[in-house]
């Protein structure tokens, strides 16, 4: 189907995890197959074509060329998934937040308004300053 | 320690809340699955993860389903079959029609006619 160095077999989702998440799911008395696992693998991943393609469209309709998360509820909403969209939002903003505090520390230096020169000129006057005061007070 | 209790059909939408995932999905992978498509270009950062949590919903769903169609059927080990039915029960998952095409026909549950597409026992349909 595709010439890329994967072919589209290696692309599904690992098996260990998918059988994790299933033992977390279904109630203790009951079993999952192994043809079961590997059946809902594949509905997985069908799912994720269909979520894309729906996103891929709607953002193409809005001439974005990279699909956003806007697009995915969307897609989500017209596909009969409404009620997933809830719990999206909450992860939408916890990686907002987690956004935001990795911005904060590069801050102080955009937010200083000067360049990297001006900076360093600042930084040896305020030594320049600090030494002739240390001198002055040493002299006395 | 499961999580999970043992719901009765009627408290299908209160358990699907309850039932707390911990095992997270591969994000890179998700994004990979996304873009062996050729249609699909550039994803912003935080669309892998949207895509993933879907996911995550989506499994929650089609597993329960598929656990009640054994449950039906009294039977310990959840096959194919079960997968099946669930989908043919489940209008949400009707795009899923093709792809179980080739698994198996379950059993008729006792008292019922011939499994198939059954639009009347339980639909669910977005809100």
């Amino acid at each position: 189907m595709s010439d890329r160095e994967n072919s589209s077999e290696d692309l599904s989702l690992p098996k260990a995890t998918v059988q994790k998440i299933v033992s977390e799911i279904i109630p203790s008395d009951l079993v999952f197959s192994r043809d079961a696992r590997d059946a809902l693998i594949e509905c997985c991943v069908e799912f994720i074509g269909l979520i894309s393609t729906q996103a891929n469209d709607i953002a193409e309709n809005e001439t974005k060329k990279t699909i956003a998360s806007e697009h995915v509820i969307k897609a989500l909403q017209e596909l009969g998934f409404s009620d997933y969209i809830e719990p999206i939002r909450e992860v939408i903003l916890e990686h907002k937040e987690s956004q935001k505090g990795r911005e904060r520390k590069i801050g102080k230096f955009e937010a200083s308004g000067m360049t990297e020169e001006e900076l360093l000129r600042k930084q040896e006057e305020l030594f320049g300053l600090a030494r002739s005061k240390l001198q002055h007070d040493e002299a006395l | 320690m499961s999580n999970v209790a043992e719901p009765a059909p009627e408290d299908r939408k209160l358990s699907a809340a309850a039932v707390q995932v911990r095992t997270r999905f591969p994000v890179a992978r998700i994004k990979k699955i996304m873009q062996a498509d050729d249609d699909i270009g550039k994803v912003a950062q935080a669309t892998p993860l949207v895509v993933a949590k879907a996911l995550e919903l989506f499994m929650i769903s089609l597993v329960q389903e598929s656990c009640d169609q054994a449950r039906l059927r009294n039977a310990k080990r959840v096959s194919p079959a079960h997968l099946k039915q669930a989908v043919l029960n489940t209008e949400q998952f009707d795009f899923l029609a093709d792809t179980v095409s080739k698994y198996p026909d379950p059993v008729a549950v006792p008292g019922e006619k011939e499994p198939g597409p059954g639009r009347g026992r339980r639909r669910k349909t977005a809100e």
